[in-house]
């Protein structure tokens, strides 16, 4: 078990040395469980890839523990890896493939037997052990594949999108599978996926990247409520966050946030700190996501400035809640939740109350965060 | 032990049981086509069914025109023609028979050795140069053996390898078809189980030796067929490479059998049986490697 940290490392790949990778800086705590999530091709597998030795780096350093691995083979990094598509040993039975990276450390054969039996109980796949790999199910052989990554107790384990090739439920019943495990053996882990809810069900922090950049590391509560930035806050979340451009200007109550459609009134935290910032008369866009509008009687009776009124596209029922689609004369549809109580018909004309205290306002050229 | 007698014993049970309900699934057009296989299949059998009869056919029959499939009066008479015939000359035919035995497992073993640690960097390490070596490769497929046969006797005679042994086999341990063959069923074998083993700790021998030779045995079985054929029928390194007759082979020994010497009705049977004695090991090697043929397994362990 180790701590992880990524100084400043590069990857450029092929002949035009295109960037991958830029300037990632990252330190993973001992014992913990941490997300790369993003958009495909934004460089997740290849940080992973470089971190377990699969990649050259192209530039900066990588620590494992208090040793830079940079010119570590794979086998001397003491990592192990679960990958896609699980990548068992198809010639081999389920137990020659968990004992396989045990055999070639030449532990003699008793203990070999026991770490082999009990990562079997562990993951409930003892009734396979003699099987081939293809005489398996995809969550079998899932399963496997993380016998064979945790009977070696390594320095960390590194997941490359684990779960992608199985249904469903499965994929739930495997999420808290590997988070038990971890919480049993306590092992650093890096999961990459680029589902953004596995990402935060599972993440003790989750990296979202693009481009192969970090756009922000933190808590999947922190990444949620406070996005750093638009890619981000569009990326986590489903239905997505809405964004409404708008400028800011004085009004007689406080700083206002003008479409033209609409008016709303900034709370004073907010209008302080977007003054400071001298934004006044600048055109900024509004965060706002779904929960935070409401069709709430006394809500909409308290604030006639954070109300938006709007015609309803279409609504959608997904159980213990009810998404409804508003025209408010914007380009793009507000997106609103409600408690299925409220049930609209189609073209209604409607009124939602924006919590105010919720809205995050984001720079319209950097994207960036500008309010807490 | 008793146990697992009786789980033997389900096992085939299943197995039979698996088999019953295959042949209950076949519908009509299948039945024609599998008689049409068969027929086909026996018709592929006559040319064995007449060497095998030909070999043990006493002279007259031998002779006998039109040639009959089926001997009638069997006799070994031709096989211990065989062996008197060469107690005339100074070298036994079991001195043949030797040599052909050595420079066959040397340079079949050989050619598969060679061939696939010729294909594993090929196909899963990228190099400078790897795709133009790959080629040239290829390229040396498209050469007649006559075209190659003085520059490799200018070799072998600096080498110094005439009249031995390594003079058989090393003319023929580059096997082409054999690297082609290897590198494309290397190819099918996804990196991320090189990769896996890689981070598992294996070193490039052991990932060679146990994860991508057991995936290609297919194709391994297949050269091996081509190679031990290449090596046991090849006349032409005793040809030009040996001038002293203990070392050669059996194929060049076949060959004077009929043409060079002048009684060549007495030596019918005679050839007969050598020409058994030749095709027998390769039918041998053919049914002991056939099964791995059907069986591809590259793909099954992932999705
Ligand atoms: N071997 C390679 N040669 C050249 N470019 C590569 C190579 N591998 C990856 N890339 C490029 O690097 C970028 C990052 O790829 P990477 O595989 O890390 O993406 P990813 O985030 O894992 O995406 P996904 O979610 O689809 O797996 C991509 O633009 C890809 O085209
Ligand atoms: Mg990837």
């Amino acid at each position: 078990m180790a701590k992880i940290l990524f100084n400043h490392v590069y990857k450029r790949y092929g002949k035009y040395k295109e960037v991958a990778v830029n300037d990632f800086n990252l330190q993973v705590e001992d014992g913990e469980f941490l997300v790369f999530v993003g958009p495909s091709g934004c460089g997740k597998s290849t940080t992973l890839r470089m971190l377990a030795g699969l990649e050259d780096i192209s530039g900066g350093e990588i620590y494992i523990g208090d040793t830079v691995v940079n010119d570590f083979s794979p086998k001397d990094r003491d990592i192990s890896m679960v990958f896609q598509n699980y990548a068992l040993y198809p010639n081999l039975s389920v137990y020659e493939n968990i004992a396989f990276g045990l055999r070639l450390r030449k532990l003699p054969k008793h203990e070999i037997d026991l770490s082999v039996k009990r990562a079997a109980r562990v993951l409930e796949i003892e009734n396979f052990l003699e099987r081939k790999p293809r005489e398996l199910s995809g969550g079998q052989r899932q399963r496997v594949a993380l016998g064979r990554a945790i009977v070696r107790k390594p320095q960390a384990f590194l997941y490359d999108e684990p779960l992608s090739n199985l249904d469903a439920r499965l994929r739930v019943q495997m999420r808290s599978e590997i988070i038990s495990l971890h919480k049993k053996m306590g092992v650093t882990s890096i999961y990459v996926t680029h589902d953004q809810v596995e990402a935060m069900t599972m993440g003790d922090r989750v990296v979202v990247m693009n481009k192969g950049v970090i756009l922000q590391v933190d808590t999947p509560e922190r990444l949620y409520n406070r996005p750093n930035n638009i890619f981000v806050a569009n990326f986590i979340g489903n239905p997505p966050m809405n964004f409404i451009p708008g400028k800011l200007q004085e009004g007689s109550g406080g700083l206002e946030f003008h479409t033209n459609r609409f008016a709303l009134l900034l709370t004073k935290q907010h209008a302080g700190q977007l003054r400071k910032q001298n934004l006044i008369d600048k055109t900024v866009i509004l965060g706002i996501r779904p929960e935070h509008i409401s069709f709430e009687e006394n809500e909409i009776g308290g604030n006639p400035q954070s109300l938006i009124s709007g015609v309803l596209e279409f609504g959608e029922f997904v159980g213990s809640d009810r998404y409804y689609h508003l025209k408010i004369g914007m380009e793009s549809l507000l997106i609103a939740r409600a408690h299925p109580k409220y049930h609209f018909n189609d073209g209604m004309k409607v009124t939602a109350a924006i919590d105010m205290e919720k809205a995050l306002f984001y720079h319209k050229e950097t994207e960036n965060l500008l309010t807490d | 032990m008793k146990v697992d007698m009786r789980l033997q014993g389900k096992r085939l049970v299943y197995r039979f049981e698996d088999w019953l309900a295959a042949v209950r699934r076949i519908d009509r057009t299948q039945i024609v086509i599998i008689i049409g296989l068969t027929l086909l299949s026996a018709f592929m059998l006559l040319p064995l069914v007449y060497l095998f009869n030909h070999a043990f056919k006493p002279l007259h029959e031998l002779l006998l025109f039109p040639p009959t499939f089926i001997v009638n009066e069997p006799t070994m008479q031709n096989f211990t023609d065989l062996m008197a015939l060469t107690q005339t000359t100074f070298i036994p035919v079991s001195r043949y028979i030797f040599n052909s035995v050595i420079v066959t497992v040397l340079a079949t073993a050989g050619m598969v050795f060679t061939g696939s640690l010729c294909a594993y960097p090929l196909s899963k390490h990228k190099f400078p140069g790897g795709n133009w070596f790959f080629g040239a490769i290829m390229v040396s497929l498209l050469f007649a053996t006559e075209v190659i046969s003085i520059p490799r006797y200018v070799v072998v005679q600096s080498l110094g390898i005439m009249n031995t042994y390594l003079g058989h086999v090393l003319p023929m341990i580059a096997l082409p078809v054999g690297v082609f063959l290897l590198k494309q069923f290397m190819d099918q074998v996804p990196n991320e189980l090189l990769e896996a083993a890689k981070i598992d700790g294996a070193s490039e021998v052991k990932i060679f030796l146990r994860i991508v030779l057991p995936l290609v045995t297919p194709a391994m079985a297949t050269i091996t067929i081509i190679a031990f054929q290449t090596a046991w029928g090849n006349a032409e390194t005793s040809t030009l490479f040996m001038q002293d007759d203990a070392m050669k082979t059996l194929p060049f020994y076949m060959g004077t059998l009929t043409s060079n010497l002048a009684n060549s009705v007495a030596r019918q049977g005679a050839a007969a049986a050598g020409a058994l004695i030749m095709f027998l090991p390769s039918l041998i090697i053919f049914l002991i490697y056939q099964r791995k043929f059907i069986a591809t397994m590259a793909h099954s362990g992932i999705k």
